[in-house]
């Protein structure tokens, strides 16, 4: 495999514990969100976003995530037409996908067993999110990502 | 995701009352939520947990079975039964189970909503709707 270096957009942040007793929540994440989105109309031309994998990644991604954000089967979560369109973005999703699991833990195995081909999840493992991510990041390691 | 968010998805809650009690998290599911599983995400895709011997089959059978195997049995009602834990299991008009919610000590309900927060709401209409369909099975078993 090769490796790659994905330019990686400003991630929302995560709500916690302790952004929850600041008073940072939801409503922080939608602004930051929309600033996000402004920021990429006025910089990059919505014909040439789609062009840019990591434009047309994150784009898909918040699409998948608010819309299965509600769901707990991971065959809804993963057949959903975002998701599988990364799927179909082939190996040049890998590093921006791997960098997603850096940062948080998510439901991207299906993708990755798909596009690569492989399952690195040890049968122990299965289920533990945490325990994935790290046998999904160690194979990505090993594989120059 | 906002309270107001999560009512828009279950307009049954803001009849009933919720309230959000832990923060977003990946690491488990309703289904283990339910099962009182932090660790994991119980699902029947074989990549999941899922309890040894259990058809992996997203329906309410094996999904019944599944719990069986942590000591609930078949109930007729959700009514709140001194000395008893239960749980509700919620199916889809397509037969397909979508969600399970644990029933607390004063009898309100609690909630794993997908990928994101916990919930404790009043009533098991509250989240019956478009998003999980409605309670349909009843589980119990003794408290320890």
């Amino acid at each position: 495999m090769s490796s790659a270096s994905p330019t990686v957009l400003p991630r929302k942040k995560q709500w916690d514990s302790e952004s929850i007793s600041l008073g940072i929540g939801a409503e922080s994440d939608r602004i930051i969100d929309s600033y996000q989105e402004s920021m990429y109309h006025y910089y990059i031309p919505v014909s040439r976003q789609l062009e840019n994998p990591s434009i047309r990644f994150t784009m898909l991604k918040r699409k998948w995530e608010a819309e299965t954000a509600m769901s707990s089967s991971v065959t809804e979560i993963s057949i959903h037409s975002a998701y599988q369109e990364i799927i179909g973005m082939g190996p040049i999703a890998i590093p921006y996908i791997l960098s997603e699991l850096r940062q948080k833990p998510g439901h991207w195995f299906w993708a990755l067993n798909a596009i690569t081909g492989e399952n690195p999840v040890a049968p122990e493992h299965r289920g533990n999110i945490r325990k994935m991510t790290e046998d999904w990041l160690r194979w990505g390691k090993a594989n120059g990502y | 995701m906002g309270k107001d968010e999560i009512e828009a998805a279950f307009p049954g809650l803001i009849k009933g009352g919720f309230s959000i009690t832990s923060p977003s998290t990946a690491d488990y599911n309703c289904i283990a939520w339910a099962a009182a599983d932090t660790g994991n995400w119980w699902d029947p895709h074989p990549d999941y947990f899922w309890p040894s011997g259990i058809p992996r089959k997203y329906s309410v059978e094996a999904y019944i079975r599944a719990y069986e195997t942590l000591g609930y049995t078949l109930c007729s009602t959700a009514d709140y039964e001194q000395g008893y834990e239960k749980i509700a299991i919620y199916v889809n008009p397509d037969g397909e189970p979508t969600h399970a919610a644990r029933q607390l000590e004063s009898g309100h309900w609690t909630s794993k909503l997908g990928q994101i927060e916990d919930i404790e709401h009043e009533t098991l209409a509250g989240v019956e709707g478009k998003e999980y369909g409605s309670a349909t099975a009843f589980m119990k078993r003794l408290k320890n």
